[in-house]
């Protein structure tokens, strides 16, 4: 069934309404919704819709940003209570707008998420879990990583509470008490959490989860352990574009069948609607997509503007607030003389509002002039501009190993300036419009890239994928300047790590060769690990808690692993990569050598590993060979196609290729210099190999690339010959 | 033409892909035709030719070839028919009046009072801006002179900073392998420091911006960015400079916008130089003073030139780019000679100065004895290769005829089973194959020469034709055409010296 949904705007009320959430109070007469915002200033509103205009139901200020919004009430009843936090507070409201609660919860951190469950409340900040009941601290937990999410399994189907926390380091974290009671892995950093049918499924032990990276999947909670169901990749088509994080999920019937169906909203602007067809069996099917261009922050299902006709509403990070109702929109409309009639209530809308922008307009032109004034006075004034709010990240694919970097601003962006004091390669993304520029670099000043981006008009959001090569390291900045008065520019920093092509897994295999690196010195717990913090991504900034600290990562090009034991006065490396470990060397001592520490140092290398890790590239290197002789041949096998009716005498691998040419062609070109990256990453082997025996074969890597080049037609056993020369 | 403008600069920011073909083709059916525009990266659009508004959209998967009309079903109704370089073909039928609203977006209202919310939450948002900014002057609590960090959330620096900006030519320096270069100064007039200068121009830069990012430690508040125009062409530099306290994460944009002269790579000469051969000499019905004025806008001068007291004008300069001199004198009856041994750089000169006083004719006298004698041999090389073309194209001809009777003579020889001399046959029309190919690559070779001396010959013909303006560049122009087709060098010499027979 095809699904059409028409959007709708309802306000943009908010001026710095970066974040704002959206829930639903029955309105039990008119079977219409509700919508309660939170925004950026602390402003929390009520609203419903009645004919097209915005009834507000009340409002209620607070001093720090809305975190979040939730709703609770006694457990069998009518969720019917607005739970809100900003800053370290949570207050409760009645519909009516009536305070019943204000509690301060003396975190020490702000909270970032919140759930409740009956008269069980839980908070998060970035770290600090806590967990009050009848505002009551009963139970607290210090996570090792960022918490993203919190949620509890619905204590209605379950007898006791079981919170489930999202954190950073791809774990989710079932809780008992105070304690973990066991983590479940996740393929990605999680972002969100939702239950499964808003229910938890039959047995309410079954959670979705959204990552950063794009991907949603669902697992059972057992008592003891978790299933995995299914996770559907981040990707829109096989082999083509990545989609956003996941900030926001829901359930709603849209497609009126009797199930619910998931609504998910994304921080590209994705709006999507799944429909199960197998239950919980497997993943669900996309039924509707559509974009808007600004992060989502919340998505909502239910009715809201008409009776009768299902609306997923949404808010989004500028301060919209949306509606994709399945009432058609054209029913306004008549065409029958010609002309497109705006309906009265529209036209009185567009009306007013013009009227406000005109006055608006007078009184900026007002402030502007005396604001020119002040630049020309004498007297010392200042001229102060308060921070735009930018939403910016940067996360690492693990597919492609590439780093996506999303900024996203308020309002329109005018220009972006990428500077950057290592060299990487950025890639173009298709769907942005913006004009790219690159300048030349004078390397007296330090720079390795100068790149221009001047946005389109009403362009909000800029992403721009970028690769890293590992064992350079440096920042790169982005000046951000939007199109807004007085005009001013955010910096922006990201640090590109030495490993930038790591990222964190929680499970270790001991079975490979592996080269260690072994440090011995006068360093604290906090010192050492600020250097680990320094090398690789995706660690907590905090000191783990204990004495000894263990992290495990994955190559995300070559998939070899590493792990980092440490404690005071001593850190041990191991990788099955000598590449690796001759980067962290390198990048330490000199870490060490600043702080003036001294290092005892020692390494032990493993022949074997070498050849693992030749033995990891080799596939690689075949199927990216492979791939660039198959694509080679479509144009000619294409044309041989076109003259001939029946191509059944091509080879079965010809047909092969013929079948699947458009398929290769992306995949060709969805990994440009991918060959050049296998290439340089042997190369590096190679010269680290020889390194650690203190032989500098810089001399002979044209010999390597010759052989490299003739890959196709030798074998493996020539490469490792030739690594294992003496 | 104000219309075209107007939707030049509509489209002209649109994107990053370049429009590959553009055609006029009404698709709405309101008999007002669009402005059909293919793209390199395969997307078509049709505009409204008055706004610009997008009223239609699609997308191949590869860049579009080209755009056409035709009634290529044979119903009697054209369709616009539109190719992408893959060979996919798409047809578009226009839409009735009765149709035409279904292709609207439905969501026109709502699109409406979209774009009105924006505007109004940025103006919201300025004003929230000026709020702040009094707010915090008045309660006087924030001092400027420090870094604006993260925790601040605010960026202050004192109201009355100011940029200062000049445009000078800087001569470089030899160790540092600088060249001559014109030198953009840009200086705040406090102790704020400038982090960084994009500047936004077209034409002179290898992409559209130049940005100007020193290292942290090295910030101060005046800086000087060099340029390096690789044409002549007067240039809009859209500047952007970010000013604040080093180590800030706010900076405050100075936006401003200066003209770049012409001719700001010549620099002017103040010791006596060697007089270039090359010249142009006209008369103007103007006053020198009028001529002081060109000179004094098309160039970077530290200081504006005047008129000496009787009434002449000699400035001399030398090009930074080739150190090439060049003088313009005037006498005061306004005789102008102009001497360079660039004959493009005259042209680029004559057409500016033509265009500044508003002329409607203007004949010259041209010697530029270099181009001259290039040009001769230039044709005499076009000669040869006509000559050469003559004999091979005789070559072919003849293999052609033996090519006939060898293929009989195999065929024969076949039919009668003769295996031996169809061999013999078919081996010498090998041969003769490979001579043919030869040849023909030798006439490729031959032909490509011949085409580029062609150009070479039809681009002196337009340099000369820049040194006039009016109706005079393009009798000129046709005129040069004339002599080389009656073959006519010293024809042609007299009138790229002269501007005519």
């Amino acid at each position: 069934m095809e699904l059409t949904l028409f959007t709708y705007n309802y306000i943009q009320d908010c001026i710095s309404a970066s974040l704002m959430l959206t829930i639903f109070v029955d309105c039990s007469q008119e079977h219409q919704l509700q919508i309660v915002i939170g925004d950026h200033d602390g402003m929390v509103q009520l609203f419903s819709m009645k004919r097209g205009e915005v009834q507000i139901g009340f409002r209620a200020q607070a001093n720090k940003p809305i975190t979040r919004l939730e709703l609770g009430g006694a457990l069998g009843t009518v969720k019917d209570k607005i739970f809100v936090s900003s800053g370290n507070e949570v207050r409760g409201y009645t519909k009516k707008g009536k305070q019943f609660l204000g509690f301060d919860t003396n975190l020490t951190e702000e909270i970032k998420s919140m759930h409740i469950s009956g008269s069980d409340l839980l908070v998060c900040g970035d770290y600090v879990y806590n967990h009050y009941h009848d505002c009551q601290d009963t139970n607290y937990f210090l996570s090792p990583d960022k918490i993203n999410d919190v949620i509890t399994l619905p204590a209605e189907k379950v007898k006791s509470l079981v919170p489930v926390l999202a954190c950073e380091d791809r774990l989710l974290r079932v809780m008992r008490d105070s304690e973990v009671l066991y983590s479940v892995e996740l393929p990605s950093p999680p972002s969100a959490l939702q239950l499964f049918y808003n229910d938890g499924g039959e047995n309410g032990d079954q959670i979705l989860y959204g990552t950063t990276d794009g991907k949603i999947g669902l697992v059972q909670l057992g008592r003891g352990s978790a299933i995995h169901r299914w996770v559907s990749d981040g990707t829109s088509s096989p082999g083509g574009n990545r989609k956003g994080g996941v900030t926001c999920m829901d359930h709603h019937d849209m497609t009126g069948d009797g199930v619910r169906d998931l609504l998910v909203g994304r921080d590209d602007g994705t709006v999507e609607v799944y429909s199960y067809e197998d239950g919980d069996e497997a993943e669900p099917t996309l039924r509707f997509s559509t974009a808007c261009n600004e992060s989502i922050t919340s998505i909502q299902g239910g009715i809201v503007g008409n009776a009768g006709y299902d609306e997923i509403i949404g808010s989004t990070y500028t301060g919209w607030v949306f509606g994709l109702t399945t009432e058609p929109m054209d029913r306004h409309m008549t065409s029958e003389s010609g002309v497109v009639h705006i309906s009265q209530e529209s036209r009185q809308k567009i009306q007013k509002l013009r009227g406000e922008i005109d006055s608006l307009q007078q009184q900026v032109l007002k402030e502007r002039d005396r604001y020119q004034a002040a630049t020309q006075s004498q007297f010392p004034g200042i001229s102060a501009v308060p921070f735009f709010s930018v939403n910016d990240k940067m996360t690492l694919n693990r597919s492609d190993a590439s780093y996506l970097l999303s900024l996203e601003v308020q309002t329109a962006v005018d220009n972006v300036l990428l500077q950057s004091d290592v060299p990487i390669d950025l890639l173009d993304v298709e769907k942005n419009s913006a004009v790219v520029s690159y300048s030349t670099c004078d390397p007296e000043s330090g720079n390795f890239l100068l790149a221009t981006y001047r946005c389109q008009a009403n362009t909000t959001r800029l992403e721009v994928r970028i690769r890293t090569i590992e064992g350079q390291y440096g920042t790169l900045q982005a000046y951000i300047t939007p199109r807004l008065q007085p005009k001013c520019c955010q910096v922006r920093q990201y640090r590109i790590k030495p490993l930038s092509l790591h990222s964190r897994i929680h499970t270790f295999d001991p079975n490979r060769p592996y080269n260690v690196l072994t440090l011995k010195g006068q360093f604290t717990l906090p010192e050492i690990h600020s250097w680990v913090v320094f090398c690789l991504p995706e660690l907590p900034e905090r000191t783990p808690a204990g004495e000894q600290a263990e992290f495990t990562f994955v190559s995300t090009f070559l998939d070899t692993q590493l792990q980092c034991q440490y404690e005071a006065g001593e850190a041990v490396f191991r990788s099955d990569n000598i590449s690796t470990i001759s980067i962290l060397k390198d990048v330490l001592t000199k870490e060490a050598t600043r702080k003036k520490v001294r290092l005892d140092i020692s390494c032990e290398v493993s022949e074997e590993s070498v050849v693992h890790a030749l033995h990891l590239l080799h596939p690689r290197l075949e199927a990216q060979l492979m791939l660039a002789k198959q694509v080679s041949l479509i144009d000619a096998l294409r044309e041989v196609a076109a003259h001939e009716s029946d191509t059944s005498f091509l080879s079965p691998e010809y047909q092969n290729i013929l079948d699947k040419a458009d398929n290769l062609q992306t995949q060709y070109r969805k990994q440009p210099c991918h060959l050049e990256r296998l290439y340089g990453m042997i190369t590096d082997l190679y010269i680290d190999k020889y390194k650690f025996k203190g032989i500098n074969v810089k001399s002979r890597v044209p010999q390597l690339l010759e052989i490299l080049d003739n890959y196709g037609t030798l074998e493996l056993q020539h490469l490792i010959n030739f690594f294992q020369a003496p | 033409m104000n219309i075209l403008k107007k939707i030049f600069n509509w489209w002209k920011p649109d994107s990053k892909n370049q429009a590959i073909s553009i055609y006029s083709y009404d698709l709405d059916g309101d008999g007002v035709p669009e402005l059909i525009t293919g793209w390199s990266n395969g997307k078509v659009d049709a505009r409204n030719d008055r706004s610009g508004e997008v009223i239609f959209k699609d997308n191949f998967s590869s860049t579009v070839a080209g755009i056409v009309e035709g009634d290529y079903r044979m119903d009697g109704k054209n369709q616009l028919i539109c190719c992408s370089v893959d060979g996919e073909v798409r047809g578009y039928q226009s839409s009735t009046p009765e149709t035409r609203y279904s292709m609207l977006d439905v969501n026109i209202e709502q699109e409406t009072i979209r774009e009105l919310s924006q505007r109004r939450h940025t103006l919201l948002m300025e004003l929230r801006n000026y709020e702040e900014n009094q707010r915090m002057g008045n309660s006087g609590e924030l001092l400027y002179g420090k870094p604006s960090m993260a925790g601040d959330q605010v960026g202050v620096i004192p109201a009355n900073t100011q940029l200062q900006t000049g445009l000078a030519i800087n001569m470089g320096t030899e160790e540092k392998n600088k060249p001559p270069h014109v030198e953009i100064a840009l200086a705040t007039t406090n102790d704020t420091v400038i982090r960084s200068v994009v500047i936004f121009a077209e034409g002179i830069f290898e992409g559209e911006s130049h940005v100007f990012h020193p290292r942290e430690n090295n910030l101060t508040s005046s800086v000087r960015v060099p340029i390096y125009p690789p044409k002549d062409v007067p240039v809009d530099l859209h500047i952007k400079t970010m000013v604040g306290y080093k180590g800030s994460l706010h900076y405050h944009v100075f936006e401003l916008t200066r003209q770049l002269p012409r001719f700001s790579m010549y620099a002017l000469c103040t010791v006596p130089i060697t007089q270039p051969n090359g010249h142009v000499k006209f008369q103007l019905q103007e006053r020198v003073a009028r001529l002081v004025m060109w000179v004094n806008a098309s160039f970077l001068l530290l200081e504006d030139i005047v008129a000496t007291e009787d009434g002449r004008l000699e400035v001399s300069f030398l090009s930074l780019r080739t150190t090439m001199p060049l003088v313009i004198y005037a006498t005061s009856q306004c005789e102008v000679t102009i001497r360079t041994d660039d004959m493009d750089l005259a042209g680029d000169l004559m057409q500016a100065l033509a265009n500044y006083l508003n002329l409607e004719d203007l004949q010259v006298e041209a010697d530029f004895p270099n181009e001259v004698d290039q040009l001769s041999g230039v044709l005499e090389r076009v000669e040869e290769y006509h000559s050469t073309r003559q004999r091979l194209s005789a070559e072919m001809a003849d293999h052609s005829g033996v090519i006939r009777t060898l293929v009989v003579r195999a065929e024969d020889a076949r039919l009668m089973s003769d295996m031996a001399s169809m061999k013999q046959w078919y081996g010498e029309l090998y041969a003769l194959n490979k001579d043919l190919i030869s040849g023909y690559k030798i006439r490729c070779n031959n032909h490509q020469e011949l085409l580029s001396c062609l150009k070479q010959v039809n681009q002196t013909i337009q340099k000369a034709g820049r040194l006039r303006y009016g109706k005079s560049k393009t009798a000129v122009v046709a005129a040069c055409r004339q002599a080389i087709k009656n073959n006519n060098v010293n024809a042609l010499t007299k009138i790229i010296r002269l501007g005519h027979t």
